[in-house]
C-alpha cells in the first residue's frame, strides 16, 4: 500500500514577500530542493505559479508522496494550503520531471493569459483536473520544445 | 579599554585572526554582498555538511529569505541547516562583505524519561522543571496550550494507528514552529504545551499561537487518508507570576475561552477571564442545586392544528426561578447544563414533570418534550422514557419528542437505534428547529419523523428567501406525510400566511403564549365549555 502509486494535487497562496529577485531566488531554492528529494524519492510533478498562488502535482509511491507534502505544509513560504486531489494512479503524467516548473517563461505567461484572460486569474478557482491538465499541457509544449 | 586595544593590534606576537576566528565554538562565515561564501572558520565546517566557497549561502540555509543587500543593522534569523536549527546573526561589515555568526541552541537536558516515547516530545515533570528554570531567569517567556479540536472523531473512526501517527504528526509540526531553544511537550492525549523561551513582546507570543493554529489546521495526509483537524491555543505570558502552575492555569483558562469563542483560534490570557470564569464557577454551582432546590418550573405552550383551529397539545418548556438572579433565561444556562452533563438529569425531571402534568389532560392531547443530545449519549434516554411513562400512567403516543439535529450529528447510528426503539415503544419524534443547522435533508430520510418543526426565523422572516425556505420544507413534509408545525407565529398577517402554505401546525404568541400548568387548566376548561356549547 505505501508502494502504490499517488498522485496529489494542492495550492497554496505565496507568503514570501520582498521584490521579484527575492521571489525568484525563493523559488530556485524550493525547486532546488524538491528536485533533489524527489530523485532520491523517485517523485515527479510540477509546480506552477501565478498570481500569488502556488499550485503543485506530486507523483509517486504514496509514502514518499505523504512525506513529500508534509514537508511542504511545514513550509513558511506560503500558508492557506488547499488539498485538491489524492488519488492512486496507473502511470505518471510527469515521468520525466523530478519538479517541472511553470510560471517563468514568456511562452509560459503566454499560456497563462489564455486561460486566465490576464488580470483575474487565480489558480484557487480552477480544480484539482484543471490544474493538472494545464500542467500537464504545459509540460508537454516545454518537452516538444526541448526535443 | 579603547586604548589596550590599539596598543594589543601593534604587538607582534600575536596569533592571527584566521586562528582566533577558528577558536570560537560558533560558526562564522564571511560572505561578499550577494551571499557567495568566501571564509569559514572551523566550527562552521563542523557544524554544516558542506562548506565550499563560492557556494551560496542559501545551500547551507535553504529557508534564508532575508534580502542580503537589504542588511544594513544586524539581523536576528531562525535558520535551519539538514535537521540543526541555528539562531542566526547577520552583520555588514562593509559595502563589500556580510558576516554570519550562527549558534546551535543550547541543548535542553532531556533523560529518556523525560521524552514522550510516541511524539518525542518533552513529558510533563520535563516541562514543569523547564518552566521553573525560566522563572529563575530574568526573561519573559509564553507557555502555550494547545488542544486539538475534532482529535477524537479521527482517533474513534479512522482507529489509534491513525490517531497516533497524526500526534506525531503534530508534534513534528509544533517543533518545526517553534524557535531551537522552546519546547514542546504532551500532556497526554491531545494536549500540549509549549513553552516559548525569550519572548521580548507580546506579539511574539501571539505570532506563535497564531502561527500554531495555522500550522495544525492544514490537512494531513496519513496512510492515504486526507485528515483535518484544527488546533485551539491559549496563551500567557510570564508577566509578574511566580509560580508554574499559575502560568498553566492562566494559558489553559486562555485556551478554554477561544475553544468557547468557536475553536481553531487562538486566545491570549486577561485578568477578565478569571473574573468570567468565576461567574461561570457560580452558575454551575448555583445550577448543581437548582433541582434539589426545586427551582425549576415547566411552561407549558400550545400548538393548534390548523385544520379544525384546535389545540393538539403543548410543549413543555423549562424555566429557571433562581431566588437571586431571578428569571435565568434558558440560553444562559441550557449550554452549561449541557457542557457539565447536567442536562441529563434535568432532562429525566422535565420529562417526569411533563408526563404526569398531561396525564390529567384530556386524551386527544399530546404533551412535547425537548430532548438534549446528551440525554442520547447518555445510554438510558430509552430505559428513562419508557419507565416514566409506566411511572405516571401516560399513553405512550401521547408523548411527543422533540430533537435538534445535533442529535443526529454524532455517533448517528446508536442515535438512530434509540430513536427506533422509542418509536417501538408509540412515542412520536419530531425534528426541532429544522433549518437553522445543516438541515440535511439526508436526516429526514435516515428516520421516518412524525413532525417537524420549522424555526420561527423563517416564520417571521419577510425576505423572498425564509418565505421560499418555508414553503420548500412545508411542501416536502406534506409530500412525505409529515406534519409541519410553523413556530413563532405571532401576529394574524403571519398566520394567514402559513395557512396558505402547507404546514398543519403552528405555535407561537398568537396561538397562545407559554403558561404555568394552572393556566393550562383554565384554558382547558373555557375549550371544553366552548366546546359544549357549541
Amino acid at each position: 500500500m505505501p508502494d502504490a502509486l499517488y498522485q496529489l494535487v494542492y495550492y497554496s497562496r505565496n507568503h514570501i514577500a520582498g521584490d521579484q529577485a527575492a521571489f525568484t531566488a525563493n523559488v530556485e531554492n524550493i525547486l532546488a530542493a524538491s528536485r533533489r528529494n524527489n530523485v532520491r524519492d523517485g517523485i515527479t510533478g510540477a509546480l506552477l505559479f501565478n498570481n500569488g498562488c502556488f499550485a503543485q502535482v506530486l507523483e509517486g509511491p504514496l509514502g514518499v508522496v505523504e512525506a513529500a507534502f508534509e514537508r511542504i505544509q511545514q513550509d513558511e513560504r506560503h500558508g492557506e494550503v488547499s488539498l485538491l486531489a489524492l488519488s492512486p494512479i496507473e502511470t505518471r503524467s510527469f515521468p520525466n520531471w523530478a519538479m517541472g516548473y511553470v510560471g517563468s517563461s514568456a511562452a509560459q505567461a503566454a499560456s497563462f493569459s489564455a486561460i486566465g484572460q490576464g488580470s483575474g486569474f487565480d489558480l484557487s478557482l480552477l480544480g484539482s483536473e484543471e490544474i493538472h491538465r494545464i500542467l500537464r499541457d504545459l509540460a508537454v509544449e516545454e518537452e516538444s520544445a526541448a526535443a | 579599554m579603547t586604548g589596550l586595544a590599539k596598543n594589543v593590534w601593534v604587538s607582534p606576537d600575536l596569533p592571527g585572526f584566521d586562528a582566533i576566528l577558528d577558536s570560537l565554538p560558533d560558526p562564522v562565515l564571511l560572505l561578499e554582498a550577494q551571499g557567495a561564501i568566501l571564509w569559514c572558520n572551523t566550527a562552521a565546517n563542523r557544524a554544516f555538511e558542506q562548506v565550499d566557497p563560492s557556494l551560496p549561502v542559501s545551500a547551507i540555509f535553504p529557508r534564508l529569505t532575508q534580502s542580503l543587500p537589504a542588511v544594513t543593522a544586524p539581523v536576528h534569523l531562525q535558520l535551519e541547516s539538514g535537521h540543526q536549527k541555528f539562531e542566526a546573526t547577520l552583520t555588514r561589515l562593509d559595502a563589500n562583505f556580510i558576516i554570519l555568526t550562527a549558534r546551535a541552541p543550547q541543548s535542553t537536558s532531556l533523560t529518556r524519561d523525560d521524552v514522550d516515547e510516541l511524539t518525542g516530545a518533552a513529558k510533563r515533570n520535563a516541562l514543569m522543571r523547564a518552566i521553573d528554570g525560566e522563572l529563575a531567569g530574568a526573561r519573559q517567556f509564553a507557555v502555550h496550550c494547545i488542544d486539538l479540536d475534532r482529535f477524537k472523531v479521527i482517533n474513534d473512526t479512522l482507529g489509534h494507528g491513525v490517531g497516533d501517527l497524526l500526534l506525531q504528526k503534530v508534534a513534528d509540526r509544533l517543533k518545526s514552529a517553534c524557535r531551537a531553544g522552546d519546547m514542546v511537550a504532551r500532556l497526554g492525549g491531545d494536549e500540549f504545551v509549549i513553552l516559548q523561551r525569550d519572548v521580548p513582546s507580546s506579539e511574539e507570543a501571539e505570532r506563535l499561537s497564531a502561527r500554531i493554529v495555522d500550522l495544525v489546521g492544514r490537512t494531513y495526509v496519513l496512510s492515504g487518508h486526507t485528515i483535518n483537524i484544527g488546533a485551539s491555543v491559549g496563551v500567557a505570558l510570564r508577566e509578574e507570576r511566580q509560580q508554574a502552575r499559575d502560568l498553566l492555569r492562566d494559558a489553559d483558562l486562555a485556551l478554554y475561552e477561544a475553544k468557547r469563542a468557536g475553536k481553531g483560534r487562538f486566545r491570549v490570557f486577561e485578568p477578565d477571564m478569571q473574573v468570567s470564569l468565576r461567574e461561570r464557577r457560580e452558575l454551575e454551582i448555583d445550577l448543581r442545586r437548582a433541582l434539589a432546590l426545586r427551582q425549576f418550573r415547566l411552561n407549558y405552550q400550545p400548538f393548534v392544528e390548523l385544520e379544525g383551529n384546535n389545540i393538539r397539545g403543548f410543549e413543555a418548556l423549562l424555566r429557571w426561578q433562581h431566588p437571586v438572579r431571578g428569571n435565568v433565561p434558558p440560553l444562559d444556562f441550557i449550554p452549561m447544563a449541557e457542557e457539565t452533563g447536567l442536562i441529563v438529569k434535568i432532562g429525566e425531571w422535565v420529562l417526569r414533570t411533563a408526563c404526569e402534568a398531561a396525564v390529567s389532560w384530556p386524551e386527544n392531547l399530546t404533551i412535547a418534550v425537548n430532548v438534549s443530545p446528551l440525554q442520547f449519549k447518555s445510554d438510558n434516554l430509552l430505559d428513562t422514557v419508557e419507565a416514566t411513562l409506566k411511572e405516571t400512567g401516560l399513553a405512550a403516543n401521547r408523548l411527543e419528542l422533540e430533537i435538534t439535529e445535533s442529535a443526529l450529528l454524532d455517533d448517528t447510528e446508536n442515535v438512530l437505534a434509540t430513536l427506533h426503539a422509542l418509536r417501538g415503544l408509540g412515542v412520536k419524534i419530531s425534528m426541532d428547529d429544522f433549518g437553522t443547522g445543516y438541515s440535511s435533508l439526508s436526516y429526514l430520510q435516515k428516520f421516518p419523523f412524525d413532525k417537524i418543526k420549522i424555526d420561527r426565523s423563517f416564520v417571521v422572516g419577510e425576505s423572498s428567501d425564509s418565505q421560499a425556505i418555508l414553503k420548500a420544507v412545508a411542501g416536502l413534509g406534506s409530500s412525505l406525510g409529515i406534519a409541519i408545525t410553523a413556530e413563532g407565529v405571532e401576529t394574524s398577517d403571519q398566520l394567514e400566511h402559513i395557512r396558505s402554505q402547507n404546514c398543519t401546525h403552528v405555535q407561537g404568541y398568537f396561538t397562545g403564549r407559554p403558561m404555568n400548568d394552572a393556566a393550562v387548566a383554565d384554558l382547558l376548561q373555557s375549550q371544553m365549555r366552548k366546546n359544549t356549547n357549541a
